[in-house]
């Protein structure tokens, strides 16, 4: 459809526990909170609901409490909510990310949790009705082959959410809801790379809160972008920075190269003595290696991946 | 002394604007309408076998439906080049192209019944780039068109054998310049009625060029003219886009017709993207011949445009792009070659700057790159082969009026060149360039020997003055300009005249918004008018003080015997006293082009002719990120010879716009094709700059009094425009030693050349 609205109802539950019934007892059902991303996917005719469930008017998700020295936030608190939390000046690259997500109108509806549940993107997935039936549709929707990598098995769209790599290099933690009552899981067990299906939720469950332990590592985060304002990552990089006495270990996770933020796996510490030029070259390395851009936009996959290394390595570098 | 123009006043419907009280197209009372919705061309070009409506036509809800079979004649802005349905019979030549059109209850309706409308189609082969076109064996797009050919230009002026001969240094490059679109704020819209019983269309558009709009309804509706109003509304930005008919304006009217009422169309922002009529992709092949001085002894260009489905402008763009290599510089000797090929995407058109800004950015890139091998300061090479007005150039075009010099000296000054340039340290630089164009055609497209412009005003026993053009605001400020000048003419208050525009049964025929002629020709229009209301005024003023009317002064709203001030007379008292002879007074002011402005002789002479062109310079200044290759742009310092600023906050809005949106085509636009689906039509994908990039703009006006300008003024809104591009890739090249020979200069080109140049040093390094 090109950008009619399907008909829907509109359900309004007051708390978790209903949100998660009127999901259950409504099959294909979907959650929304702010809706920037939801609603546009209505409009082109990439998701298909008879009934959303409305999670503005439950109080319990629009929460930011402290517990034991962390923060626990509210997966219904909005970015410009998140911008203006004084606490999370302690998280820096969460606060840079949550500023860098599209523009200023979007952050004043768009939520934490739905900034995670991102839906992933791709140039032959984010078009009218129209235009993906010209082209035969595609793994991720209604087809059954990839128009990025029509040799592979599975859909290759990219995540593109800028705060997820962001909370991994604290370490956050998410809560879930469901039928089954609650679940805790890591944020880096939470998705899984397959474009299709890269959120490790089970049905009728929706995220809550996101927990963060106390806060220690300096970080940052910078995203790869053609302009300063609107555009989702063509890559971003989140840095987190621990200075230990066995030596610095710095955490890094990755998003918009692949199906879901990637965690890059460093094994080694700076050391006092360490060459810290080779120590970086090899973590730039180890960047350009950890992630695989596909064509899923416009621009070439070789320049994301090799810009979302450099600024890996210098974003390191200004650390120390 | 001037005091009306020349002060900088807000847009006089820039209240409306900012207080969301403006009505747009989109915004006009539908309740009653039906919505139409178009079915759109699945391949790049095919045949159709065979359409069944029959299922779409019996769903409940759906009123009418029209095909390539409801309209039989082409439309066109050209009228030598209209090759165009408004619904595709037979072919369809681009992903896109209208098929068949839907009036329903709803939208949901109606989009159901294009899922209904079956269509058999026999797919061809397609052609998307310019190379592929011109291939030998490349499908034919049209059968009157060998070669996918639209129009091909071998222009000649002076001898360019002599001048290469007669030079120190030839240097020739190749540039490919992306395909852009203005993407301009509003979508499409039209909203169509038709009234059964008396045969009658009103049609409300977001065009630029109303009239033109209301001459393709007479003809593809088969209707008389009279039956016919066009009106527009308020529009949300042009830059082109508008300044043809286009497809779902007819196939509204067509709706209207058969469901026999009101038809609203709103596309949407994919729609609009591909309706497109942007700046094609062009590839640039430029030579030219320099002495050690820097003078230009010989320019070879050849320009080749892949320009979509179909003609539209597009004749006109290519030679375009050869004309106006001439009339900014002295340049006795120029050979120009254009080819406008056929493509199966969607049609190009006009866009800001039309036909002259890839040609621009090619010619001011290799220009400083000489002048670099001379050891040349860029703005010393410019210096040299300055024009001199009056003078006409090579190719017949007349300059009356010329202060480059002088927006060279003032960016000069403001950006510190002399202290700054190549010393802002590494990954930084300073770039110039220069850029002109045309204040309107001085032969319109539709050449009936008719004034150019017309406007009419109205004075009535109120004591107000009603100004009546048919001219298009666009946002540019016309409707200011226009009353301005009554205010300055008449020596009345703003606040005593009001400006109505754009109803086909109301204001008299504009050839609508477009080659920057608004100014100049209405502007014109106007004072005429004013003029004419003014002498009926003093003539009423002198009878009423027993004078002769040649005696009769007026001082602002004051009308008094010259040298007495015993017994003044007000404006609303004068204006009363005219009435009595003769009641309500409307007087009618015409613009007419000379012909000496109307270019040479020889074929397609008359495109790049005007009255006078505007003439800018500007310097950019970037920083190169040299991990991601990212170019932010730091300050531009950009200055326009307008004649002179009749509204000057309005014309430095427009130098602003120029130097935007070309700094978007410099940096980021581009469209991006996918077997002819287009990738990039929605704005997360085409990406023009957003506020949070752009520079600061330190806008310089330099005013050369143009003799035949409107108190001196010439065009404002495009003329900036193309300096941008080229002055983008002088900084680039200054701040990291590589020359770029493509636009848009997105970092992951740049990091690959960068990439590709460090490969070459380090071969030259090993084998030195």
């Amino acid at each position: 459809m090109s950008e009619v609205l399907p008909k829907f109802q509109l359900l309004e539950p007051g708390t978790v526990d209903e949100a998660v019934a009127n999901l259950r007892d409504n099959p294909g059902a979907l959650p929304c909170a702010g809706g920037t991303d939801l609603i546009v996917r209505l409009r082109k005719g990439l998701s298909e609901t008879g009934t959303l469930v409305d999670l503005n008017g439950v109080g319990e998700l629009r929460r930011v409490t402290a517990p034991n020295g962390g923060l626990r936030i509210g997966a219904g608190v909005t970015l410009a909510e998140l911008e203006a939390t004084p606490a999370l000046a302690s998280y820096p690259a969460i606060l840079q990310a949550v500023a860098t997500v599209a523009g200023p109108t979007h952050r004043e509806t768009a939520t934490l949790g739905g900034n995670l549940c991102l839906d992933t993107r791709c140039v032959y997935y984010n078009q009218s009705h129209w235009w993906r039936k010209s082209n035969g549709f595609c793994l991720k929707y209604l087809g059954n082959i990839c128009h990025v990598a029509p040799k592979g098995s599975r859909c290759r769209a990219a995540f593109s959410g800028d705060i997820a790599p962001a909370v991994m290099v604290h370490d956050a933690w998410i809560e879930i809801a469901g039928p089954e009552g609650l679940r805790k899981v890591p944020l880096s067990e939470f998705y899984r790379e397959d474009g299709a299906d890269h959120l490790c939720l089970e049905r009728d469950e929706i995220v809550i809160a996101v927990q963060l332990p106390a806060p220690g590592p300096v970080s940052a985060y910078r995203k790869v972008r053609l302009r300063g304002a609107v555009d989702f990552p063509l890559a971003g990089v989140a840095v987190a920075c621990l200075p230990r006495p066995k030596g610095t270990r710095f955490l890094i996770a990755v998003t918009g190269t692949n199906s879901m933020p990637v965690m890059v796996e460093l094994s080694e510490t700076l050391e006092k003595d360490d060459d810290a030029g080779a120590f970086f070259s090899k973590l730039e390395k180890q960047v350009q290696k950890s992630v695989s851009p596909q064509r899923t936009g416009t621009l070439a996959p070789h320049y994301r991946r090799l810009a979302v290394a450099a600024l890996a390595r210098r974003m390191a570098q200004d650390m120390l | 002394m001037n005091r009306a123009v020349g002060q900088p006043v807000p847009l006089v419907d820039g209240i409306e604007k900012v207080t969301g009280k403006a009505l747009y197209t989109a915004d006009l009372d539908s309740r009653d309408a039906l919505v139409g919705r178009i079915l759109r061309a699945p391949v790049s070009h095919g045949r159709i076998t065979h359409i069944d409506t029959s299922a779409a036509e019996a769903l409940p809800g759906v009123v009418a439906i029209v095909t390539g079979d409801d309209c039989a004649l082409t439309y066109g802005v050209i009228p030598i080049a209209m090759n165009e349905y408004p619904m595709a019979r037979d072919r369809m030549r681009y992903r896109g192209e209208p098929i068949a059109a839907v009036a329903a209850v709803d939208a949901g309706t109606a989009q159901a019944a294009l899922d209904l409308i079956d269509v058999e189609i026999e797919e061809l082969p397609a052609v998307y780039t310019a190379a592929q076109s011109r291939a030998p064996d490349a499908p034919q797009l049209h059968d009157n068109k060998p070669g996918n050919l639209e129009r091909e230009v071998h222009h000649t002026f002076g001898n360019v054998a002599d001048g290469f001969a007669a030079s120190d240094l030839v240097r020739e490059e190749v540039f490919d310049c992306a395909e852009v679109n203005h993407a301009q704020m509003e979508p499409h819209a039209a909203l169509a009625e038709y009234d059964a019983v008396r045969d009658r269309l009103t049609l409300h558009s977001v065009t630029q060029v109303p009239f033109y709009v209301h001459l393709m309804l007479a003809r593809c509706l088969e209707m008389d003219s009279s039956q016919i109003r066009v009106v527009k509304p308020f529009v949300g930005g042009g830059f082109g886009a508008r300044t043809e008919t286009l497809n779902f304006e007819i196939i509204a009217a067509l709706l209207a017709r058969k469901a026999g009422g009101k038809v609203m169309m709103r596309l949407t922002r994919e729609e609009t993207f591909l309706t497109h009529r942007g700046r094609p992709n062009t590839q640039v092949r430029l030579k030219l011949g320099m002495t050690e001085a820097g003078g230009i002894t010989a320019v070879e260009c050849e320009a080749v445009m892949a320009g979509g489905g179909y003609a539209g402008y597009g004749l006109v763009t290519i030679l375009y792009a050869g004309a106006l290599l001439h009339g900014i510089y002295d340049v006795p000797n120029v050979k120009y070659d254009g080819y406008r090929v056929y493509t199966n995407q969607p049609p190009c058109g006009a866009m800001r700057g039309h036909g002259t800004v890839d040609v621009r950015h090619a010619f001011e890139c290799l220009l400083d790159r000489m002048a670099r091998e001379l050891e040349l300061d860029p703005f010393a090479v410019r210096r040299a082969n300055l024009l001199s007005a009056p003078m006409f150039t090579a190719n017949g075009l007349m300059v009356n009026s010329y202060g480059l010099g002088e927006c060279l000296d003032k960016v000069e000054n403001a950006s510190g060149w002399a202290g700054r340039k190549g010393k802002l340290g590494p990954g930084r630089g300073l770039g110039m360039a220069c850029s002109h164009y045309v204040s309107g055609a001085a032969k319109p497209v539709h050449w009936t020997g008719e004034p150019h412009a017309v406007v009419s005003m109205k004075l009535d026993f109120d004591g107000s003055v009603t100004v009546l053009t048919g001219a298009s605001d666009i946002g540019q400020g016309s409707s200011t300009i226009v009353a301005l000048a009554a205010s300055e003419i008449l020596g009345i208050p703003l606040a005593r005249i009001r400006v109505v525009t754009n109803d086909s049964v109301i204001t008299p025929k504009d050839n609508g918004s477009y080659s920057s002629r608004v100014t100049f020709m209405v502007g014109n229009a106007a004072i005429d008018a004013a003029k004419a209301l003014r002498e009926k005024l003093v003539a009423a003023a002198a009878k009423m003080l027993e004078v002769a009317p040649e005696d009769v002064e007026c001082e602002g709203e004051t009308f008094f015997l010259r040298g007495s001030s015993q017994s003044e007379l007000t404006f609303h008292g004068v204006a009363i006293a005219a009435l009595a002879a003769e009641g309500t007074i409307t007087v009618k002011g015409t613009f007419s082009t000379p012909v000496e402005a109307q270019g040479g002789g020889h074929r397609g002479g008359a495109v790049g002719s005007t009255m006078g062109f505007s003439y800018g310079a500007q310097v950019v200044e970037v920083a190169v990120d040299p991990d991601t290759a990212q170019i932010s742009i730091e300050k531009v310092w950009a200055a326009l010879d307008c004649g002179f600023a009749i509204n000057p906050l309005a014309v430095e809005g427009q130098i602003e716009g120029s130097v935007w949106m070309g700094m978007g085509q410099g940096l980021c636009e581009e469209t991006h094709y996918i077997g002819g689906l287009p990738a990039h039509a929605n704005l997360t994908d085409y990406r023009f700059p957003t506020i949070a990039e752009s520079p600061p703009i330190d806008v310089q006006i330099v005013e050369s009094i143009d003799p035949l300008g409107p108190f001196g003024a010439k065009e404002a809104g495009e003329g900036a425009l193309s300096g941008f591009p080229p002055a983008l890739a002088n900084a680039v090249a200054d701040a990291l030693g590589l020359d770029l020979n493509f636009l848009p200069l997105t970092p992951d080109r740049v990091q690959e050349a960068l990439t590709k140049l460090k490969r070459a040093n380090r071969r030259k390094e090993a084998a030195g």
